[in-house]
């Protein structure tokens, strides 16, 4: 009895043994990770330090023009002016440097009779200072000068492009240096309206992919024409905010869960974005459902050397990537404290400040760096205008305030390339799990190497060969002697 | 065990036709399952070794992930599988070979795979990006060495027809996915089962 037992029991302990097998290693999901974290190469949260940290939160009435309501946008220009778009009063706000008032546009002059906003949903100012208001009420882009008189007003477009029961509302505008306007109309699909500095419709551009999943296709390929009308019609995913560089690139995010949900559309509309870091930037990776699942991005800021900013509404996180697509930090959150947000809408920065609106609280949260975030801005920076060795020494000091900072040490690692030290730098792309310049920095080293020891390599040989065949000379003369002797 | 018994699948490595011919009909069939274990020894030590030890460029292994004991599942599970399968099948098929034959002929298969990816662990902390082609030209290379000797060993020991062989060989393939699915529909039950008598017992530990 006691031995069936005990057979019993050894065998229940194996069955669990098997069992718990498949149940090893769980990953840590980013919702629980460090308030301020990372992704690694083998994508996993790791703790970070913390880039920007929030100092100044500025409300309507702090800055002394009216509690804002339901703000929808923001601009900064090159002076550190912000523009807010009140849209819930249907107004813009200037605030300057220190976050005050210095001026309020509600209504505006166009063609001698008084003008006013309804329900602006969209902001762009010019580096002359130029006002474009998407006014989505009134289904059209008001174009303000400087002294925000009206000098142009693009209404409803008529094109063979557009259906016949086309209605034109504008939601996000962005402007280009040659003033040609790109506009985010709501319930378009093909992209981003372009229209000339004159105010006439040109075309679209940047259609996102319509994606099929290869089930609804087998279905839709052996449905009859009157199933499929009843079927759910494709469509491609809308954008939801863009914003154009220096250069003139757009930058958009869309709502595209198997895309691409970030973009950079030349003039041609191709997306041009680099990906070259552990993988394509597109905020989360690690999320489940219960917080709201797959990151929704709801606006893009372009700052100087190609550092892009994205926002993600659903967890109110804000991703920096560089030019290369490599991600930076993370900062922000859904929350009550600083720093955190309700429903987070728009994202600009100011210099090296970011600033994050929020819709429902009507808050402007400011953001400024702490030394790691300046310290890797500058690296990131030095490293993209050439200087590879002021971007080392940034680098090194980046890793020795975080040394889970994959990617610097990829730029350390360049500059030893560059230096001539082979052995350094493979090591440090390596570490950075950069297979491409390593192999660049191994095959040079080991080039150094080789030639450093031909002679002796060649000596060893050689005499090695020599030792062999006197071996086997030596082996076939005792043999003949043997033969000899019989 | 002498030299020759040592030696002897490496003879059946270049020369699969007579060497498995010996391996069943002259050989003491139990050198030749120590051999075996030998064999599936080693390759489970390469794979280990492999995973950890393998160049910088051709290794793709989280560190962090790596299981020596999932190693040895992951190539003794598949062989048993396929010994089970094949067995089962050939019993039915008019086959002569006997469970042991069968396993003897797959692990001396398997030799390819060892004697190839052992020295590549190696070499391929040597090469450039460019060269790891020849690293996963060997390692494919051995794949298919050790294929070619599976299906002359199945052909031998159950004196089938090269024809046969092949059918024998992609309907074991089709028993393994069976057997898998079999084993994990299992597994997949036990768990349950344990999932609810722990919930009963906590219900009941918990009640107040």
């Amino acid at each position: 009895m006691v031995a069936r037992i005990k057979k019993l029991r050894t065998g229940l302990l194996a069955l669990c043994c098997l069992v718990s097998l498949g149940l090893g290693g769980e990953l840590a999901l980013a919702e629980s990770a460090a308030p301020s974290y990372n992704y690694s190469y083998w994508e996993n949260a790791v703790a970070a330090p913390s880039a920007y940290e929030a100092t100044t939160l500025i409300t309507g009435a702090s800055s002394g023009a009216g509690p804002f309501n339901n703000p929808q946008d923001i601009q900064v220009t090159a002076d550190k002016q912000i523009y807010v778009l009140d849209s819930g009063n249907n107004r813009f706000v200037i605030l300057d440097q220190d976050y005050k008032s210095v001026k309020t546009v509600d209504a505006f002059q166009f063609m001698g009779k008084a003008e006013k906003f309804n329900n602006p949903q969209g902001i762009y100012v010019t580096q002359q200072k130029e006002v474009y208001v998407a006014d989505t009420g009134n289904k059209r882009i008001v174009h303000l000068d400087s002294s925000f008189k009206a000098v142009g007003i693009i209404e409803a477009p008529k094109s063979e492009l557009l259906q016949a029961n086309f209605e034109f509302q504008p939601v996000r505008v962005a402007v280009d240096k040659a003033d040609r306007i790109y506009v985010m109309s709501a319930g378009v699909f093909d992209g981003f309206m372009e229209f000339g500095a004159d105010g006439v419709f040109k075309s679209f551009i940047g259609a996102n992919r319509v994606h099929v999943d290869a089930v609804e296709y087998f279905w839709k390929s052996i449905s009859t024409k009157a199933q499929r009308e009843q079927m759910v019609m494709y469509t491609p995913t809308e954008f939801t905010n863009l914003d154009i560089n220096d250069e003139g690139f757009l930058y958009a995010t869309n709502g595209d869960d198997y895309g691409d949900p970030i973009k950079k559309l030349n003039a041609q509309g191709a997306d041009i974005l680099r990906r070259e870091g552990y993988y394509k930037p597109s905020g989360d990776l690690l999320y489940s459902t219960r917080s709201g699942g797959a990151p929704r991005l709801v606006d893009i800021d372009v700052s100087d050397s190609e550092i892009y900013a994205v926002l993600d509404a659903s967890r109110g996180r804000v991703f920096t990537y560089n030019g290369d697509g490599y991600l930076l930090y993370i900062f922000g959150g859904i929350g009550n404290r600083l720093g955190e947000f309700n429903t987070p809408v728009a994202i600009e920065h100011s210099g090296d400040d970011i600033l994050v609106l929020d819709q429902a609280l009507g808050e402007i949260t400011v953001f400024q760096t702490t030394e790691y975030g300046r310290t890797l801005n500058s690296a990131v920076r030095s490293y993209y205008n050439g200087d590879e060795e002021l971007a080392s020494q940034e680098f090194s000091k980046v890793v020795n305030l975080n040394a889970n900072m994959e990617y610097a040490y990829a730029g350390i690692g360049k500059a030893y390339l560059r230096q001539g030290e082979y052995k350094e730098s493979a090591e440090y792309f390596e570490r950075s799990m950069d297979r491409t310049n390593y192999s660049k920095a191994f095959l040079l080293y080991r080039k150094e190497v080789l030639r450093e020891h031909f002679s002796t390599i060649m000596t060893g040989l050689i005499v090695l060969l020599a030792l062999w065949l006197g071996l086997r000379m030596y082996r076939k003369m005792k043999a003949r002697k043997k033969v000899e002797l019989h | 065990m002498n030299r020759e018994a040592l030696q002897h699948p490496l003879y059946v490595m270049v020369h699969p036709f007579n060497g498995y011919w010996d391996l069943k009909y002259e050989r003491s069939q139990k050198t030749s399952l120590i051999i075996s274990f030998g064999i599936l020894f080693m390759l489970i030590l390469t794979n280990v070794l492999g995973d950890q030890y393998s160049g910088f460029l051709v290794n793709m292994n989280n560190p962090r992930y790596l299981n020596s004991l999932l190693e040895a599942v992951y190539v003794l599970v598949p062989v048993l599988f396929w010994c089970v399968a094949n067995w089962s099948l050939t019993t039915l098929m008019d086959g002569e070979g006997k469970f042991v034959e069968i396993f003897i002929t797959t692990c001396f298969a398997l030799l390819p795979i060892v004697l190839i990816n052992f020295p590549w662990i190696w070499i391929s902390n040597f090469i450039s990006a460019q060269e790891s082609s020849f690293y996963y030209f060997f390692k494919n290379f051995a794949i298919l060495w050790s294929g070619l000797l599976l299906y002359v060993g199945i052909m031998t020991v159950h004196q089938f027809s090269p024809s046969k062989t092949i059918g024998t060989i992609l309907l074991t393939l089709l028993a393994m996915a069976f057997m898998a699915f079999l084993t994990l529909l299992f597994f997949s039950l036990i768990q349950q089962m344990i999932a609810f008598v722990s919930t009963i017992y906590q219900e009941i530990v918990l009640r107040r």
